[in-house]
């Protein structure tokens, strides 16, 4: 028997055009039970990509949420999201508790135990104002917020960055809970820190000057791909259709395939380094071709 | 949803409270030192419709109609919310106007029987409509223009187009005199004695659903 996977966030062909900036034919699936993680550096196209599927910006192409077309369903589907945006939230000058009762009149699933509980858990006090929250503080908040009505999906812009390690593991642990808890669910969570991908990602999207560069399940991408260190002389044997990116030093050339076990057979390469995330985007971004 | 963006807004302003007992106190205290208590209810009027148009600077320095947006509601309710809001705010004002004065009033001249203060009721509900209508009219100016260009661009735009207004009024004014038109001003006192109230509510009426209808069009077309 076949497994069909459900997916919750369907894009074709999205575009978007600023002035001075593109958003170019982008097109992806957020499958059910898994985290998408969506890389690219500040101004690839990220926050416009997901702006475009929370409708909040118009963009043209196809967009479906849980096999619904937003556009036409904007408000229905947004009961079941649940949304952290980097910049933008609720005034500063409301408590937890103001959040609290603002939410129950917001969505009809909020659930005011679970949203006190999270409180409780991470220390949040009801009653300050939130301009007076740490960083981290504020950003626990607008996740507790995010997932107190037991949305089906998240969508997080950049929900780590600006937090020390201990906060931004804290915080990824709850992402974990929210996907287990129910296999149904989803998350799609942009960012630029990609070390918190590689941990509990399932696919990465990386976007790169409005285009979708690729789209790739994590474990495949870790596995394939390698980085050869070689000379200028050794580089100038390698075939251009069997290295992505090359990035030349004054003494070493590093050369990034993403089928490194035919790199190895073909040129009988000894030792390929497995690269990070942060790596491939790196090459992708300022590597040669 | 609209119950839930009325919370926000009015939790946001619930932070005046200080400011606006303190105001009061003052306005009072200006009606007790001026015996001009008919300018008591227009100036609370205005400036609860005032505060009632913060709430857009909040909302702005929090960028949280990005947020709102991604929330379950969608940008007719986000315009009709601000309305309501507003025009709650001029009724409140407007009553908490007209009770304050009465009070005051009262209040001195049984505190004070040697210099009583002559409350003329009918003036003084004429007063309230007519400040409750002047903040409508700068409500129903300074709303499309806060979501055209923003809470600090609208407000300089509202000025602009305010002096505008004047200017029009004045020119008119002029005008008049110095064509010598014959106006029958008996006519015009016998038509506001009978109709003013009512010309003054249904203008106000009027400007809000234009407004309305302009502020929507705007937020509709505007990208966060």
């Amino acid at each position: 028997m076949r497994l069909i996977m459900k997916n919750n966030i369907e894009l074709k062909n999205v575009c978007k055009k600023y002035s001075g900036f593109e958003l170019k034919n982008i097109s992806f699936n957020v499958p059910q039970g898994c985290i998408v993680g969506l890389i690219g550096e500040n101004g690839a196209g990220k926050t416009t990509t997901i702006k475009s599927i929370l409708n909040i910006t118009n963009s043209s192409g196809s967009i479906k949420i849980f096999g619904k077309d937003i556009k036409q369903n904007e408000t229905e589907v947004k009961k079941d999201i649940g949304v952290v945006l980097d910049d933008s939230f609720l005034s500063e000058y409301l408590t937890a508790r103001q959040v609290n009762s603002i939410m129950k009149d917001i969505y009809k699933t909020w659930n005011e135990g679970k949203y006190k509980s999270y409180l409780k858990k991470f220390n949040l006090p009801e009653n300050k104002l939130i301009k007076d929250f740490s960083s981290g503080m504020k950003m626990k908040l607008k996740i507790i917020t995010a997932i107190a009505h037991s949305p089906k999906l998240l969508i997080l812009d950049e929900p780590t960055s600006g937090l020390d390690p201990v906060v931004r593991n804290e915080i990824l642990d709850i992402f974990r809970k929210y996907i287990e808890e129910d296999e149904t669910r989803s998350i799609l969570l942009s960012t630029h820190i990609t070390t918190d991908l590689e941990h509990i990602s399932d696919y990465i999207i990386f976007i790169e000057d409005g285009k979708l560069v690729f789209n790739m399940q994590t474990e495949n991408l870790l596995e394939s791909f390698g980085i050869v260190k070689c000379s200028s002389n050794d580089f100038e044997k390698f075939d251009k259709k069997d290295y992505i990116k090359v990035k030349k030093g004054k003494y070493q050339y590093e050369v990034l395939t993403d089928n490194k076990e035919n790199i190895i057979k073909k040129y009988n390469i000894k030792t390929i380094d497995k690269p990070s995330i942060e790596d491939i985007m790196l090459f992708y971004i300022k590597g040669e071709k | 949803m609209i119950k839930g963006l009325l919370k926000k807004d009015l939790y946001n302003i619930s932070s005046y409270k200080t400011s606006l007992v303190i105001i009061i106190l003052f306005c009072s205290i200006a009606i007790i030192g001026t015996e001009a208590i008919n300018f008591g209810s227009i100036i609370i009027c205005t400036i609860v419709g005032m505060i009632a148009l913060s709430t857009f600077n909040y909302d702005e320095i929090s960028k949280s109609n990005k947020y709102i947006l991604a929330l379950p509601t969608n940008k007719k309710e986000i315009v009709k919310e601000k309305f309501i809001l507003c025009i709650m705010s001029v009724v409140i004002g407007g009553i908490l106007g007209f009770i304050l004065t009465v009070v005051v009033a009262n209040l001195m001249n049984y505190l004070r029987p040697q210099n009583l203060i002559n409350i003329d009721y009918e003036t003084l509900i004429i007063s309230t409509i007519g400040g409750m209508w002047g903040i409508s009219l700068i409500q129903s100016i300074q709303i499309p223009s806060i979501f055209k260009w923003g809470a600090e661009k609208g407000r300089i735009q509202m000025f602009v187009i305010l002096f505008i207004l004047i200017g029009a009024f004045l020119g008119i004014g002029f005008l008049i005199t110095k064509l010598s038109i014959n106006i029958n001003i008996e006519m015009i006192d016998s038509l506001i004695n009978k109709f003013g109230v009512l010309f003054l509510v249904l203008t106000m009426v009027l400007m809000y659903y234009i407004s309305y209808k302009i502020s929507y069009k705007i937020f509709k077309n505007k990208e966060e």
